[in-house]
């Protein structure tokens, strides 16, 4: 609500937003509809070979890679990355690799019942 | 009542779900030949739909007449069966469960390795792994009739015969003579009872 609408509805201060306001998401991840446990294999990264060309970052319809630009290096989320391995179909330098899930010790993900 | 038997069948979404319906059905069908009381099938609940989610299907055998109306799940489930082991990594898998309980795993791993993603194991008396990829070719196979209405392909033709086989070695409600005259894949059925790695806890 902009200035001259609260101030015509009388609408409480804290509801006072400038017209066309960006407001950050309050929410990145939703712990709520975590995936990682749909996957079988995961894709693996070589960091030497990577270009970081973005391909990865690009085609993930999870949003699962993104670029971590102080250690220049692509991170990969393990509780969302449903294992499509479209990011090793897509990778121009070859540098993703896809694994057995099982190889792994970290990224458990042991939810009670499908949600 | 008499106690009723439950095994819960743990499968990949639209890629295995066939196949984890033909389980839950020859489970059930051989336990029906050798004149126990039985239910199967597999709910919407878990939304087979989307490629790879972890998804359900039920199996009951009894003795007696089953009465357990309107539960659509098995509460406590004395069998666990994963057609995919790493489902292992991504679901309390034993949720339910009681002290003395039975885990069938299709697996190339050893039980062993298995039981290291299990946090819960002391309810498993027994573990039972079986290497059905390798036992039996997917190629041939087709995913028609995943809907459940008319089978295109015969019951318990693919992987399913094979893990239904090792799953034998866990419980006296399932016996292999009947299990081999029910599945379409006889020698799988046979080769998985043959094969299959069983650990005792």
């Amino acid at each position: 609500m902009s200035k001259k609408y609260c101030e015509k509805f009388k609408i409480p201060k804290h509801l006072e937003v400038p017209m066309g306001a960006v407001i950050p998401a309050p929410v990145k991840e939703n712990r709520n509809m975590i995936t990682g446990n749909w996957r079988t294999e995961r894709p693996v990264i070589d960091h030497e070979a990577c270009t970081l060309c973005l391909n990865c970052f690009l085609f993930c319809p999870d949003a699962c890679w993104h670029l971590d630009e102080k250690e220049e290096r692509m991170v990969w989320n393990a509780d969302f990355c449903k294992g499509c391995l479209i990011c090793v179909n897509e990778c121009p330098a070859d540098c993703l690799t896809p694994v057995n899930e099982l190889e792994f010790k970290g990224g458990v993900v042991r939810l009670e019942k499908p949600f | 009542m008499a106690d009723v038997y439950q095994i819960t069948i743990w499968a990949r979404g639209v890629v295995q779900d066939m196949e984890g319906r033909h389980m839950s059905l020859i489970m059930a069908n051989s336990a029906d030949k050798d004149g126990k009381f039985v239910q199967a099938w597999d709910d919407y609940a878990d939304l087979p739909d989307r490629v790879g989610v972890p998804l359900r299907k039920y199996v009951r055998i009894s003795d007696e007449e089953i009465e357990m109306r309107y539960e659509y799940e098995n509460k406590e489930p004395n069998m666990v069966v994963l057609m995919d082991d790493t489902i292992v990594k991504g679901m309390n898998i034993l949720w339910g469960m009681k002290k003395g309980g039975v885990l069938v795993v299709n697996s190339k791993r050893s039980p062993d390795e298995i039981l290291k993603f299990v946090p819960n194991k002391e309810l498993l008396k027994k573990v039972i792994c079986v290497d059905a990829e390798h036992a039996f070719s997917m190629e041939g196979l087709d995913f028609m009739g995943s809907e459940g209405g008319v089978e295109a392909a015969a019951v318990g033709a693919g992987i399913s015969a094979v893990i239904a086989g090792a799953a034998v070695h866990g419980t006296d409600n399932l016996t292999l003579d009947s299990l081999v005259a029910v599945a379409a894949n006889k020698e799988g059925a046979k080769e998985g009872y043959e094969k299959a790695v069983v650990k005792d806890l």
